[in-house]
């Protein structure tokens, strides 16, 4: 029998785990197994009043261990160690058993089932924890310091914000000069601000901050470390080349978006008149009166939307929306009736996402004459090239009840949309994990929008996804709070479940150090030691190693194995 | 308090800039008007477009937000004023508002909840279901502590002379909770019955309830409550009292002021003897308020209420000299005397035999001597509701004629209305602005009346015209018996050594103690207001027993709050939060069916006949709230842990801030403004606000079911844009949110319900952003129906089902209809304005669509027109959860770095 003091309680989650897992069952079931004191349910364990009654609970029970039975540990693990924290246990005398996504989410058809499978991972939660040892945070002293990649406007803010709180900045560019894709735009939506100036603006700050030092030509090339105390190594080209270390607690990218570049003949794409959104910009920001084309006044055009965008079929296909593209022609729309008011406009769209208040431009778009046409998006419309040479664009218009249209243009605008960076060298040296999108992925969109799975490395802007420019340098200034947040406190905690060799049996024979794939296993010809501020606790050594010296700290092989008794005992 | 941020709201935008800027290491105050933090994410049911759990992301954040160690949080306040002071700090003015409920002892254990008896609509359900006056507004609640909703007094109870908590026994009432009704008037007086019987009800003229079918009859519950508490109870239930103190007090006088000063008194552990001149007690209750009106068996029953306390009553014994009172051993002696005498005429002829005192007419009446009046004419004088009791009992005595003569007009009679009425219907007859001149008679005994007309001429001093007799109209009529009724006055001349006395007659005193010129003597009632109602009589001695108690405690008296009422409530707000208002007449006119349900005293009935409990029951049911809270006192004696704290009251707080953040949301869009849909009239159309509490881990009934009906529903649409994109509704923004929620239910309910159709019409579907096109796709892919359409316009079947009428673009565009059980308005944001005037001296600039205008969102996200104040999330412009919580980042960089600025600065 245990000796332990461990308190359980289970959650019914609303009614996400109760609808479905007898939630009582599971109580009476885990109540008399060894070193359980208290056996509870509660409506929400996450709730104030609940973590109140576990502190309570642990302090007047003298409890020496934690288990809660309800969500992902992905959520709430932080959650209730920081109430043990708060009553006094070690956190690391907590377990979190999941038996939503795990039991009552996976089966809905299947209630006993459910309940039973609940069961038999509380009581291995149990288990565990009857062998839990008390384990203290591994302490790393931060440097005040952020390495931001990218200096389009989203690096360029974030370096700005960083060094107003105090924080040193290396901010490293790959081109010539700062200023990414916004720095080649004329007026931008929707307060009409230059690109260009913008830039130039934001430049003039990272140049008034002492605190920001920034590289063009330059790459990140090495990294090694861990949050708050990362050693990277910058190669910077140009005129003088060379490689500089630096020491940041922190890295930011903001390494921006590729236009979508449609493939050869898609939607007629490389006939003369065929241009894609960006190229339109250009020749918008390069005309000053009336709109030319190579030299020839454009009087029709036509507007095709969701080009590599919001695509189905194909390989590979970019399936997701890109937010910007939508209000950026319509933008562009208003910009022709200024410079040339009797061009003809038709936007052949599929949902108009003007969002918010950009709607206003599409009202005003509308206002000016523009024309509007759905399509469907099983039914795009053609672009042919007539007998004349001339454009045509061909479309069935649902708001004309299916009417075909045939629109002579002048120039057929593709409004094409964002792809991600070609940067895998990059997502290779940080390890960025990357969504069904290809962008950048962070940890969670509302809980940790900013953060990745590499801790203390964070991403803004349009890496991470299609925004358009004042959305990029908000999300910038969200990571700037995100990293400033860690850094000022001047010292991260890490997790200390990480692997430990046992000197006794170990034997020196080093297979345990091909393994890590973290470089984190030293050997001399004493000992093997684990750097515990490279191990991330994957326990691919522990397995590996012939004499069982490596064990993982909070996964012993002793926990493991009763975990598996207690899934296997009889309900 | 100094802080470096002031975080004003704590919705998911609010509680990100907190705690990022908490971690940082700065002071953050968040200031919250609700009682949780949380704002409306923890409303939702789950979040697209990865189907989180609502609970899930809050609840973290909520704990995290009052945990933390740099962030002070106010809950249930409000910023009432900021303003910038010499030093570049703002200054804060934050208004607490009262809980009453002690915050640090409650438990969250929801018994107040439970005991509550008033039920309003549930704001945090979107009023599909109601919630208490005393709630925790919902089960992940942080902090978990219980508030009391109190809008001020209810204006029943706060027009109580004697502060009876009316609302609070008629919302007793209302629950069944008849005992705890009558305990809680007995908290004010032992004289239940007999206020039920005969108190002029002033409460009953400030009934919200008035201005609509008719007042809530909250005397008759009154009455209802008394009579079946004593038909249960022939004797009275023990009353707890405190322990003997050992102090003995005298009352001088056993009316409703003697009666429950002594009731107070005893309660409190005194030694308390009532004497009483006549030979019964009760006073004006028992000598001058016909039976009919008010039954001696329950002013009996109340004087028991008192007497149970073991207070003695000598009758029979008139106090002639208080002095001596202190002899026989009393310490305190309270003086409630009343006015015994008639006051007179000054007209020749009122001493003949035939000529009496109303009074002295009442009291013989009620005293069981045998007076018949069979065949006799009997003329009143005066108006007042003596008079009419007077004429009235003269009448049911048989009188031939009872003529009443009064000297101003009808309008100007200070009798109740329906007393006149009533004693009209009884055949006394009216003869306005008349009056004696001279009483003839022969050999002592009288036999005519000498009447003069009169006419309205010059004001008096009061502003009324002063009636002036018509020369030569004397006229003559005969009379067997006249009842002069022209007050009442008292008779305390020369009670004791150095007792002082108002010209009138009436006991001098110190309005706020009621304490006389002799120190331990105190004096309430009719003896110092002169002639009045018997609540104001209670009152006194109400009042009376307080200063009393402290007399003898020898506490002071000066400055003491007795009354600590919150002020009335408003009742324009009161009605003005009455959404669905039911027509409920008064029991006594109508009820719902039309038959007559008995009438107020009807006229020529015995007595007043008493209500049914189902009578009762409906009556209180027509209490429309009006200060929420009814101060029944349920919560009080429910509560574990005694945190209940009526006496809390609202309270400001100034503190010091470096820079704001307002993250003060935004509100949804009132569907009701779009007329053509129906919402508000058409019981199942909802906005997409209660299809997230249907389908919320925490909803309001177990499953989704439609309001109008609760079946189940299987033909579900949205209509999207309701009230954005749509100037008819002065509102050309997109909301942004509205689709993709909309998207969300659509998943959630295929989950649900399973073999439900969904179908959402629309224009766009704007899922713009990351995640949120594919999250669209597979609700396609599961079966939701869109259709390109907006809807012009909803109509309702006998079942409750909804027709809704459309241009259908993807199919010709015809105009078609077609038919859903439930449909969900996919309402959108609008800027909530309400915190925008708490900047003192500088102006919170907004843009053209009363959104906090940010100056320069290119480059400075969050920056607004005042220097050091910023702007998180929708409160700037419609954003969804993401977007909100990364510009709430953003904003708490832009505040730390400027408050990093301002310290380099100083």
């Amino acid at each position: 029998m245990s000796d332990r003091r461990i308190g359980v309680y289970i959650c019914h989650c609303g009614g996400n785990i109760s609808d479905y897992v007898n939630v009582e069952t599971v109580r009476q079931a885990v109540a008399n197994e060894p070193g359980v004191v208290v056996a509870k349910t509660a409506m929400f364990s996450c709730s104030d009043a609940t973590q109140q009654e576990m502190i309570q609970d642990i302090r007047e029970q003298n409890l020496d261990g934690l288990v809660v039975a309800s969500c992902s540990p992905k959520l709430h693990l932080p959650t209730f160690r920081e109430v043990a924290r708060r009553a006094g246990l070690n956190p690391y005398r907590y377990t979190q058993v999941n038996i939503r996504e795990q039991c009552s989410w996976t089966h809905t058809n299947d209630h006993a089932g459910a309940t039973e499978k609940a069961v038999r991972l509380v009581r291995a939660g149990i288990a565990r924890t009857n062998l839990t040892d008390p384990l203290q945070p591994i302490v790393i002293d931060t440097v005040p310091a952020v390495l931001v990649v990218g200096a389009g406007i989203a690096g360029l803010r974030a370096a700005v914000g960083l060094a107003d709180l105090g924080l040193s900045v290396y901010l490293v560019e790959k081109s010539p000069a700062p200023g990414g894709r916004v720095g080649d735009f004329g007026a931008m939506y929707p307060h009409g601000k230059n690109g260009r100036q913008l830039i130039d603006r934001l430049v003039g700050e990272v140049r008034k901050r002492e605190l920001v030092t920034l590289f063009t030509n330059a790459e990140m090339v090495a990294k090694s470390g861990t949050i708050g105390s990362f050693n990277v190594k910058i190669r910077v080209g140009g005129k003088a080349p060379g490689e500089i270390n630096v020491d940041v607690g922190a890295i930011v990218v903001a390494t921006g978006f590729d236009n979508y570049q449609p493939a050869a003949d898609e939607y007629g794409y490389g006939m003369d008149g065929v241009i894609t959104l960006p190229e339109f910009k250009k020749l918008l920001d390069d005309n000053a009166g009336e709109l030319e084309y190579n030299s020839r006044q454009v009087k029709n055009i036509v507007y095709i939307y969701c080009v590599g965008s919001r695509q189905q079929d194909g390989e590979n296909p970019n399936k997701y929306c890109s937010r910007y593209c939508c209000n950026a022609a319509v933008h562009a729309s208003l910009q022709v009736s200024e410079k040339s008011p009797r061009a003809h406009q038709f936007h052949l769209y599929r949902d108009v996402r003007t969002y918010g208040k950009y709607e206003l431009m599409y009202n005003e778009a509308r206002e000016k004459g523009a024309v509007f046409c759905a399509f469907g998006g099983d039914e795009p419309p053609e672009v042919v090239s007539g007998p004349d040479g001339k454009l045509k664009v061909t479309v069935r218009d649902l708001l004309t009840y299916g009417e075909e249209l045939a629109i002579p243009a002048d120039l057929v605008v593709l409004v094409t949309g964002m792809v991600p960076a070609a940067n895998s060298w990059l997502t290779e040296l940080l390890k960025l994990p990357l969504g069904q999108d290809r962008f950048f992925n962070e940890i969670h969109p509302k809980l940790r929008p900013v953060e990745t799975m590499v801790d203390g490395v964070f991403i803004c802007g349009t890496c991470q996804g299609p925004k358009n420019s004042a959305e990029s340098v908000a999300s910038a200034l969200a990571a700037v709070s995100q990293g400033a947040s860690i850094l000022k406190k001047g010292y991260v905690e890490l997790e200390p479940l990480i692997a430990a060799v046992d000197p006794q049996a170990c034997d020196l024979c080093g297979d345990c150090l091909e393994t890590c794939p973290y470089s984190a296993i030293e050997q001399d010809t004493a000992a093997i030691r684990i750097n515990s501020a490279q191990c991330k606790g994957c326990g691919g050594c522990a397995p590996v190693c012939p004499k069982g010296a490596i064990n993982l700290k909070g996964y012993t092989d002793g926990q493991v194995k009763s975990m598996i008794d207690a899934l296997l005992k009889e309900i | 308090m100094s802080y470096d941020i002031l975080v004003v709201g704590s919705g998911i935008g609010g509680m990100e800039s907190a705690i990022k800027l908490g971690d940082m290491g700065y002071k953050v105050l968040v200031v919250e008007k609700d009682s949780s933090v949380g704002g409306k994410m923890i409303l939702l049911s789950k979040v697209f477009p990865t189907l989180d759990c609502a609970s899930c992301i809050s609840t973290p954040k909520m704990a995290a937000t009052v945990n933390h160690p740099n962030i002070d949080v106010m809950t249930y306040s409000e910023v009432e004023q900021v303003q910038r002071v010499q030093n570049g700090q703002f200054k804060v003015r934050v208004r607490r508002k009262p809980t009453f409920i002690n915050q640090s002892a409650c438990t969250g254990c929801r018994q107040c909840e439970e005991v509550c008896n008033v039920a309003v609509p549930d704001q945090f359900n979107f009023d599909l279901v109601a919630r208490r006056a005393a709630y925790i507004p919902f089960p992940q609640a942080v902090p978990k502590k219980a508030v009391i909703e109190k809008r001020g007094s209810s204006p029943c109870s706060f027009t109580c002379p004697a502060g009876i908590k009316a609302h609070g026994y008629v919302a007793l009432a209302r629950s069944g909770k008849f005992d705890e009704a009558f305990n809680l008037v007995l908290d004010s007086t032992p004289l239940v019955g007999s206020l039920g019987r005969a108190c002029y009800a002033p409460c009953e003229g400030q009934c919200t309830r008035g201005g609509l079918e008719g007042p809530v009859e909250i005397r008759r519950l009154k009455s209802y409550i008394a009579e079946r508490h004593y038909n249960a109870h022939p004797q009275p239930v023990t009353l707890t009292t405190a322990e003997p103190k050992g102090r003995q007090v005298a009352v001088v006088g056993s009316g409703p002021a003697g009666l429950t000063c002594a009731f107070q008194l005893a309660r409190q552990g005194y030694g308390v003897k009532i004497f009483e001149a006549a030979s019964r007690p009760g006073g004006m209750l028992g000598l001058a308020i016909p039976a009919y009106r008010l039954p001696r068996e329950v002013l009996d029953r109340d004087i028991q209420n008192v007497t149970a306390l073991g207070v003695k009553i000598a009758t029979n014994t008139r106090v002639n000299n208080i002095d001596s009172l202190q002899e026989q051993g009393f310490d305190a002696v309270f003086l409630a005397t009343g006015t015994p005498g008639n006051a007179r005429l000054g007209v020749a002829g009122e001493n003949l035999n035939g000529v009496i005192g109303a009074l002295e007419f009442l009291r013989r009446v009620n005293l069981g001597e045998d007076v018949n009046l069979q065949g006799q004419k009997v003329v009143v004088i005066g108006g007042g509701n003596v008079a009419m009791d007077a004429a009235r009992v003269a009448a049911r005595l048989g009188a031939a004629q009872v003529a009443l003569h009064y000297r101003r007009s009808r309008e100007d009679m200070p009798a109740h209305g329906w007393e006149v009425e009533a004693a009209g219907v009884e055949g006394v007859e009216f003869h306005y602005f008349s009056a004696p001149v001279k009483f003839n008679g022969q050999d002592g005994q009288l036999n005519t009346v000498e009447l003069i007309r009169l006419e309205p001429g010059a004001p008096d001093a009061g502003g009324r015209p002063k009636p002036v007799p018509v020369q030569g109209s004397e006229h003559q009529v005969a009379a067997d018996l006249v009842i002069t009724a022209v007050g009442l006055v008292p008779q305390a001349a020369g009670l004791a050594d150095g007792l002082k006395l108002n010209p009138d007659g009436t006991v001098l005193v110190n309005t706020d103690t009621l304490q006389t010129a002799v120190p331990h003597v105190f004096a309430g009632g009719d003896v110092v207001t002169g002639p009045s109602m018997i609540v104001n009589a209670v009152a006194q001695g109400k009042k009376a027993a307080f200063y009393i108690d402290r007399y003898l405690r020898g506490e002071q008296l000066a400055g003491v709050n007795y009354d600590d009422r919150l002020p009335v409530v408003d009742q324009k707000e009161v009605m003005g939060r009455q959404q669905s208002y039911s027509n409920l007449p008064a029991v006594g006119t109508k009820n719902q069916n039309g038959t007559n349900m008995t009438g107020q005293t009807s006229a020529g009935s015995v007595t007043e006949p008493a209500l049914t409990e189902a009578e009762a029951r409906y009556s209180a049911g027509r209490c429309l709230d009006c200060g929420v809270c009814s101060e029944c006192s349920q919560c009080i004696t429910t509560c574990p842990a005694n945190a209940v704290d009526m006496a809390m009251r609202e309270r400001v707080e100034e503190v010091e801030a470096a820079a704001v953040i307002m993250s003060t949301g935004f509100k949804l869009f009132p569907a009701e403004l779009k007329t053509q849909y129906g919402y508000g009239t058409l019981k199942n159309v909802i906005t997409g606000m209660h299809m997230d509490r249907l389908l919320a881990p925490t909803r309001p009934y177990n499953s989704v079911l439609r309001p109008g009906d609760g079946k189940v529903p299987d033909n579900i649409a949205f209509v999207l844009c309701t009230g954005s994109r749509d100037c008819t509704v002065d509102n050309q923004l997109c909301s942004r949110v509205c689709c993709m929620y909309s998207v969300k239910h659509n998943q959630l309910i295929m989950g649900a319900l399973p073999l439900a159709d969904v179908t959402v019409y629309y224009m766009d579907i704007r899922a713009f952003s990351k995640g949120y096109d594919e999250f669209y796709q597979q609700a396609e892919a599961m079966g939701a129906n869109f259709v390109r359409g907006r809807i012009a316009g909803i109509d309702e079947n006998q079942d409750g089902n909804l027709v809704l009428q459309y241009e259908d673009i993807a199919n010709g565009g015809q105009t078609v209809t077609a038919e859903h059980d439930l449909v969900v308005l996919s309402v959108g944001m609008l800027p909530n304005t309400d915190a925008y005037g708490i900047f003192s001296g500088e102006s919170l600039q907004t843009d053209d669509f009363s959104f906090v205008k940010e100056m320069d969102e290119d480059i400075d996200p969050g920056r607004t027109s005042i220097d050091g104040v910023f702007v998180a999330g929708t409160a700037s412009g419609a954003r969804d959860i993401p977007d909100s919580i990364l510009h709430a980042g953003a904003a708490a960089a832009q505040a730390a770095a400027y408050v990093e600025r301002a310290r380099v600065k100083r």
